[in-house]
C-alpha cells in the first residue's frame, strides 16, 4: 500500500467516526439545543475543526515528504476533487430537499441549519477527498 | 486499443536481481509504483520511463514497447 494510500485511508477512518460522532450529538441533543447550549456548541464546534484538522495532519503531511510521492500519486490527488464536488453537491441537493419537505408548511427553516450545512460541506468535502484518493488507487489497481 | 508493455521485471533479474526499491531509488519514484507498472496496471510518464531505462543502461525502448490492438 502507498503511504499516500495508507494515509487517506487514515484520514477516512477518522473523518467517518468524527463526522457518525456529530451526528450522535445532534441525535441525542436535539438540533435546537444549539442555540441554547453554550457547552454543546463547544462539542460541535470542536466536531467540526477536527475532521479538517485531522486531514491535514494526516495527509499533507505526507505531501509534504517528496520521497513518499511520485508521479503516479499525484495524478491521483488531481483526480479526487471529482468526488469531493460531486459529495458535496449530493449533500447539499440532500439538505435542500429534506428542509424544503420538513418546513414546507411552516414557509420558513430555522437559522441553525445555516450553520449545520456549513458543518456538514465541510467534513463531507474532507472525507470525499480521502474517499476520492481511495478510489483513485483501486481504479489504476484494477485498470489492466 | 492502445498499450504500453515493459520488461522491467526480466531486466531486474537481468540485473543481479535488482530489488525495485532499488530501482526506484535510481527512478525516483516508490516501490508502489515499481509494482503497478510491472503487473502492467499503470503507463509511466515519459521523464519517468526514461529514468527508468536510464536506470538500466538500456534506451526506452529496450524497456518499453508500445502495442496498437484492435
Amino acid at each position: 500500500m502507498a503511504p499516500l494510500q495508507k494515509r487517506a485511508l487514515y484520514s477516512l477512518g477518522i473523518g467517518v467516526v468524527l463526522a457518525i460522532a456529530l451526528i450522535m450529538v445532534f441525535i441525542l441533543k436535539g438540533v435546537t439545543t444549539f442555540d441554547e447550549d453554550l457547552g454543546f456548541r463547544l462539542i460541535v464546534y470542536a466536531l467540526w475543526v477536527g475532521v479538517p484538522l485531522a486531514y491535514l495532519i494526516i495527509v499533507n503531511l505526507t505531501l509534504r515528504k517528496p520521497e513518499q510521492i511520485d508521479e503516479r500519486d499525484r495524478l491521483i490527488m488531481a483526480k479526487a476533487p471529482r468526488v469531493q464536488y460531486l459529495s458535496v453537491l449530493f449533500s447539499l441537493v440532500a439538505w435542500t430537499i429534506a428542509l424544503t419537505e420538513l418546513y414546507w408548511d411552516k414557509g420558513q427553516v430555522p437559522v441553525i441549519y445555516l450553520t449545520l450545512i456549513m458543518i456538514s460541506a465541510l467534513i463531507i468535502s474532507t472525507i470525499s477527498q480521502s474517499a476520492g484518493i481511495l478510489i483513485g488507487y483501486w481504479r489504476m489497481g484494477r485498470n489492466d | 486499443m492502445i498499450k504500453v508493455k515493459n520488461r522491467i521485471r526480466r531486466l531486474r533479474f537481468d540485473h543481479d536481481e535488482m530489488t525495485q526499491e532499488k530501482l526506484a531509488n535510481l527512478a525516483g519514484c516508490t516501490r508502489q509504483t515499481i509494482i503497478a507498472l510491472e503487473q502492467g496496471k499503470y503507463v509511466p510518464s515519459i521523464t519517468l520511463a526514461f529514468k527508468i531505462a536510464r536506470a538500466f543502461g538500456l534506451t526506452l525502448e529496450d524497456v518499453f514497447q508500445y502495442e496498437e490492438t484492435t
